[in-house]
């Protein structure tokens, strides 16, 4: 067993034994638990990118008995490039939580389960092991949100009812697959559908249906009433994951169906209607979600409605997936955008939530000002809102370039409109909610003398989110030379 | 070929469904005959279950639908109604399209299940020559914790979260939030509203339940059963002994949700202990493999057998404890003779 290997599984059981573990500890233990479990998912997510930088794709079954019987672990490229964004968006979100004040004690229980069920789901190479992964993030995530307070108890029921309806479809859409295949392991049921030309409706349905579910655990327009308040509601280091992270574990597995089980099974070009329908509702989403946020007067409202059009592009580019010669670049364009998009909106949200506990809300014009108290708050959201832009230099940008030269390649003009229109109204939204933080005012008014809040650990890492926006932006080559280890193609 | 017992299985399986989700504007019924409705549809389920072979689901169907969560809808179903003024006009519609939706569902689902040529799961032959390795005899036990253990071991984590959080959220509760609701669940916490009778006959049924919930457990290794269908018999059990006020003073902890001590007491730290037990010692034993070079979750058949028995003991104390947890976090904290016993524990501590 390589070091690999070991940490194919520790990505996952690490932070579910620290969950179990965290029930029984006291207080400042579990932070110190959560804390030092975050460095430690950041170790293992290396060895398992160096895998990768190597070209090599790790693999890992468990038990030691094969597939179909057992159940493979399986780390490509783009399972470490998510496993990446978790672990940095998750370390700095968990640093936060363990400096604030108003932490709840049981979420160091719920976050470290729904790490281990985010990372479980980018590491599966099973399909129902998939299933049972997003069960465990999205319970946890429900959970999550409701240790808001009485507030957010009616948005949590809410959501669990979406993600257990789209649990449910996607189990259905697993079923028809091992019905017709016999084995639950992708690479395995991919290799039988491409045999057996047959099989072809059958997979469309099952692709339906899964797709279907996804996309409600996706909040795509017009299933993402749930979101809003979900989001909006929940603690503050609650938000930054659930927005960043939470939802990109349904996105990866939707790419995981649509580009390695449909591989060259003929199915894909059978897909075209429900491509261009997720299209056109993406058009709709970036529209929509973009003025909605515009016509926010608070600052964690304006950040979901941001998160419902961001989820938008993705969904834009879909129709470039069947495209032979576009594909390539979209799906790069897709998972940039995607990553660019947790930690930016991790930012985002984080500093939103930060300047809720500072000042007991998040109105917008109630927080005239704020930059001089928290600068570097103040700072790390005006970074993040650059990345959800897509200006250079963030991966918002490279995803954005992306998509736009795929939509040239394939003749898709009308993308390369919305990605303009698109750009403009998500620019109209960032400066609505941070140019009333940059004023020359103060929000407590009664004080004389301002003190500049240098020191403090939550705003550090809301700078610090700022700051990966920037550096990651460097990163749009090897996003995609990661992709290509593993490619589907 | 279908025998006339399936066709009536399947009529009754659509009423029972039919009263459970048609709407008061379609169906003039009350809550309870939905409860009921929901309780004969997971009767016929098990029994649908039962003919198709598949004793283990049957089993958990009976133990987790039927019983525990038929009585929890029961409890919510007797307390006090809170619905909205409903728009009366298009009531009907959303149940309508519902079903419409449902209906056209089904039949694009079945033409296409039904036209493709289904193969056979591709692990029926691995399995039956890899089962002697892992120590156990039954097949679907091997599956559950030799085979597919991670996958167990992920749901046996759900479980514990979901409880662990319905704990949490209980502390969270506000008193005085919702007079009505306080004051139904404070006839209904089963300390002032129990007869002699039920008392009773919950004493004389403790002993077979434990029995029945040892022998799945044990017998799951052989035969059907296991954790599973074990934790929700055993859940009943627990829970049963709370409602007729019979349980031992450490298998009713009272005073869980008393946001002062937060689970520190004594009977709250054997519930999260039985909580994360399971999960704990699932985990450490999958490191057992790495350590030997192996890979995770693999186990010598020398000792697979000791080591999946303590593993499935652990989870079925686990799986108790958490369904016990989730039917407590329906409880109200300031139910009647709470507050005494709280007192008289912390009497009895400082003693």
């Amino acid at each position: 067993m390589t070091a690999a290997e070991l940490s194919l599984g520790a990505v996952v059981l690490a932070p579910l034994l620290a969950a179990a573990l965290a029930a029984a500890l006291p207080h400042t233990a579990r932070r110190a638990l959560g804390v030092g479990i975050a460095a430690l998912v950041l170790l293992l997510t290396g060895l398992l990118a160096v895998q990768t930088v190597a070209g090599e794709v790790t693999e890992l079954a468990l038990g030691g008995y094969p597939a179909p019987l057992g159940i493979h672990l399986r780390a490509d490229g783009l399972s470490v490039l998510f496993l990446g964004m978790t672990a940095l968006v998750g370390a700095v979100v968990t640093v936060f939580a363990a400096a604030s004040r108003h932490t709840h004690q049981a979420f160091w229980t719920l976050w470290l389960g729904c790490w281990a069920g985010l990372n479980a789901v980018f590491v599966s190479g099973d399909l129902f092991n998939t299933y049972v992964g997003l069960e465990l993030v999205g319970l946890t995530a429900v959970a999550l949100v409701a240790l808001g307070g009485r507030g957010s108890w009616a948005p949590a029921l809410r959501y669990l009812f979406i993600a257990v309806l789209g649990s449910l479809l996607l189990l259905v859409g697993v079923g028809l697959i091992v019905s017709v295949t016999g084995t639950l392991d992708v690479v395995q049921a991919a290799e039988v559908l491409a045999g057996r030309p047959d099989a072809a409706p059958a997979a469309l349905l099952a692709l339906t249906l899964i797709t279907v579910g996804l996309c409600m655990k996706l909040a795509l327009l017009p299933m993402h009433a749930w979101l809003v308040p979900a989001h909006a509601s929940a603690p503050s280091a609650v938000s930054p994951l659930l927005s960043g992270l939470v939802i990109k574990a349904a996105l990866f597995v939707l790419l995981r169906c649509w580009l390695w089980l449909t591989d060259s099974s003929g199915a894909l070009s059978a897909l075209a209607p429900l491509a261009w329908g997720l299209g056109a509702f993406g058009a709709a989403a970036v529209l929509i979600g973009s003025v909605m946020a515009l016509r926010q007067s608070a600052l964690k409202p304006l950040a979901a409605y941001s998160t419902v059009a961001q989820v938008g592009y993705w969904f834009v580019a879909f129709p470039l997936l069947l495209e032979e010669d576009a594909a390539e670049g979209a799906f790069i364009g897709i998972v940039a955008l995607a990553l660019g998009h947790g930690i930016a909106k991790a930012g985002l949200f984080l500093g939103a939530g930060y300047l809720k506990e500072a000042y007991g809300t998040d109105e917008i014009e109630q927080l005239r000002g704020a930059g001089r108290q928290h600068p570097y708050a103040v700072m790390g959201m005006s970074l993040g809102l650059v990345g959800l832009i897509g200006l250079p230099i963030s991966l918002g940008f490279t995803g954005k370039w992306n998509i736009a030269t795929a939509a040239v390649a394939a003749e898709h003009w009308w993308i390369l409109v919305l990605l303009a229109a698109g750009t403009l109204l998500s620019a109209g939204y960032a400066v609505r909610a941070l140019a009333p933080l940059l004023l020359q005012e103060s929000p407590t008014p009664g004080e004389a003398r301002i003190s500049r809040n240098y020191r403090s650990v939550p705003g550090l890492c809301v700078i610090g989110l700022g700051a990966l926006t920037l550096v990651t932006g460097f990163g749009g080559v090897l996003i995609a030379e990661a992709l290509e280890v593993g490619a589907p193609w | 070929m279908a025998e006339p017992v399936d066709w009536v299985l399947a009529a009754a399986a659509l009423v029972a469904a039919a009263v459970v989700v048609l709407p008061r504007s379609l169906l003039p019924h009350t809550r309870i005959v939905q409860v009921m409705g929901f309780l004969l549809l997971s009767v016929v389920t098990s029994l649908i279950w039962l003919r198709l072979d598949s004793v283990d689901v049957a089993l958990a169907e009976a133990a987790l639908g039927g019983g525990l969560l038929g009585g929890a809808l029961v409890y919510v179903a007797s307390g006090p109604r809170r619905d909205r003024p409903s728009a009366a006009a298009t009531g009907w519609l959303a149940p309508v399209l519902g079903t419409a939706a449902g209906a056209v569902l089904v039949v694009i689902l079945a033409s296409a299940w039904l036209r493709v040529e289904q193969t056979m799961p591709g692990w029926t032959d691995p399995l039956q020559e890899q089962l002697p390795a892992t120590g156990v005899e039954h097949g679907i036990t091997g599956v559950l914790l030799a085979f597919r253990a991670y996958d167990t071991l992920l749901e046996s984590a759900v479980l514990m979260l979901a409880a662990l959080a319905a704990l949490a959220l209980r502390q969270n509760t506000d008193p005085g939030a919702e007079p009505e609701l306080a004051s139904f669940r404070h006839t209904h916490a089963g300390h002032t509203a129990r007869s002699a009778t039920f008392s009773w006959m919950v004493r004389l049924s403790a002993p077979v339940l434990l029995l029945a919930g040892l022998w799945l457990l044990f017998a799951g290794s052989s035969d059907s059963g296991g954790a599973f269908q074990s934790g929700a018999v055993l859940a009943a059990l627990l829970i049963l002994l709370r409602v007729a006020g019979t349980a031992p003073r450490w298998l009713a902890p009272s005073h869980l949700n008393a946001a002062q001590d937060r689970l520190s007491t004594v009977p709250g730290r054997i519930m999260v202990a039985a909580l994360v037990a399971g999960v704990v010692v699932f985990i450490l034993a999958g490191l057992l493999g790495p350590l030997v070079g192996e890979p995770w979750l693999s186990w010598d058949p020398a000792w697979a057998f000791a080591v999946i028995l303590t593993v499935e003991v652990l989870l079925t104390a686990g799986i108790a404890a958490g369904l016990y947890a989730l039917y407590l976090a329906l409880e109200d904290p300031r139910a009647t003779g709470e507050r005494t016993v709280r007192h008289r524990t912390k009497a009895g501590e400082s003693r």
